[in-house]
């Protein structure tokens, strides 16, 4: 059976909806901030209010203010999940903070609020260092 | 031949043919009809959060084209790729099959891997462990189970997992990464252990730097599946390592040729030198020149 061709825009809509799930659920308790084992390696962050920080993400979601501390969250996130079970309220707090990664590395269209990387050679690599250890065929039938 | 999977290896496990063409082995070993899918024409796009138009494309493309391979499921290498299939590209693009993660699959069958496990590789090794991840796959439970298999493997129990999922982001944080390289040789010495075994290549990509810079052996759990079954393939991507700045004479120059010689002095040469963050500085190595931190790759 032939699928019809899927639309494109749907990560962009799950985002979106992802976005107004967690906005509408978040109490701003900061058991998530507190649950971090990243943030001594921000120093912003450093006797930072949870409260206040997860209230700075909650503005970067809704593509309003700079809050640092916010920033700083969002740029030392490697995204350990620790902070998914301290949810009291289940809002998936790894999910908040990968789409304030998107949202400050102008990935969603608003304004570039961290440096995003760009490394110009990455498929050329990925492709280089194939050639260096398969076979033409395999490069032909598996990549 | 039983089951057919789609192996979805992933975009930067190309470093290391060995590992691709082991688990390939494996899988049809145990009887699994593998159909090998990765490279930049499947890549799941979980590296581009500043391009989510660019994002968006690749997970369509990628779902459509696993939809069309009509396999029952794609069983996926790297944790980058299960994750973002698991939370955005499956959200938004439905699948027409079911996600397994490697490590999961493998101890599904773990009785017939036990079987293959024949030659003995006499070795104590501490787990490299991350905190995340283990949420969707419990690999750090389940990967000292695979490895406990193999006749006189002994994996030491230690507490330690390092922040993040894998190695690769922490590439973005660099004190971070510093005090994971310590904290690795420090449990090594503590544990009196042979050597250092990752469960994702993100993170071999990084602890093999110990092996060429700071004396310390590392494995993935794959080199110590396949050395027990008696596979052979060399682990290139650790001697281009311990090379440094000679890894070209290893390579050769048909192969260099390949790739191109300018475009491997500029993209991967400097990562073959790459000195691990958080090694004493004062035990410099004469190979090698300061470290290149670039950005993070995260599949
Ligand atoms: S995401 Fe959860 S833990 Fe974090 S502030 Fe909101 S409700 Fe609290």
């Amino acid at each position: 059976m032939k699928r019809e061709a899927m639309p494109t825009g749907a990560m962009k809509e799950f985002i979106r909806a992802e976005t107004e799930r967690i906005l509408a659920a978040c109490t701003r308790c900061g058991k998530c901030f507190e649950a971090c084992p990243m943030t001594p390696y921000s120093p912003v962050l450093a006797g930072a209010d949870p409260k206040a920080v997860v209230t700075g993400i909650l503005a970067l979601l809704r593509e309003e203010g700079n809050n640092p501390e916010a920033i700083g969250w969002t740029s030392v996130c490697v995204r350990s999940g620790s902070c998914v079970p301290a949810c009291p309220e289940n809002v998936d707090p790894k999910m908040m903070m990968r789409i304030a990664r998107m949202t400050a590395s102008g990935g969603l269209g608003g304004e570039k609020r961290i440096a995003a990387r760009h490394d110009r050679d990455y498929f050329d690599r990925v492709r280089a260092f194939a050639k260096l250890q398969l076979t033409e065929d395999e490069i032909k039938d598996w990549m | 031949m039983g089951e057919r999977i789609t192996f979805w290896y992933g975009c930067n496990v190309l470093r290391h043919g060995d590992i691709i063409h082991s688990c390939l082995d494996i899988l049809r070993l145990l009887g699994i009809d593998a159909q090998p899918a990765g490279g930049p024409d499947y890549c799941c796009g979980t590296g581009k959060d500043e391009n989510q138009t660019a994002a968006d494309g690749m997970a369509r493309r990628t779902v459509t084209k696993f939809n069309a391979m009509q396999r029952e499921r794609v069983v996926a290498w790297c944790p980058s790729c299960h994750s973002h299939m698991t939370e955005f590209m499956g959200q938004a693009y439905p699948p027409d099959f079911a996600l397994t993660y490697l490590v999961d699959l493998l101890y599904e069958r773990r009785q017939d891997l036990s079987a293959l496990l024949k030659h003995p590789v006499p070795m104590r090794v501490l787990l490299h462990k991350h905190v995340g991840f283990n949420d969707k796959v419990a690999v750090n439970e389940k990967v000292p189970a695979l490895l406990r298999l193999i006749p006189g493997v002994e994996v030491v129990d230690d507490g330690y997992a390092a922040p993040g999922y894998m190695c690769a982001l922490l590439n973005l944080v660099p004190k971070a990464m510093a005090d994971m390289n310590r904290e690795t040789l420090r449990r090594v010495a503590l544990h009196r252990a042979d050597a250092v075994v990752t469960i994702f290549h993100q993170c071999y990509r990084e602890i093999c730097g110990l092996e060429a810079h700071a004396n310390t052996k590392a494995f993935n759990y794959i080199h110590l599946l396949a050395q027990s079954i008696g596979l052979d393939y060399i682990d290139e991507y650790k001697a281009w390592k311990k090379a440094g700045a000679d890894a070209a004479a290893l390579i050769g120059e048909k192969r260099l040729a390949q790739v191109g010689v300018q475009f491997f002095d500029r993209a991967l040469l400097p990562e073959l030198m790459k000195r691990p963050l958080g090694l004493d500085p004062k035990s410099p190595d004469p190979k090698t020149q300061p470290a290149v931190v670039r950005g993070a790759d995260e599949d």
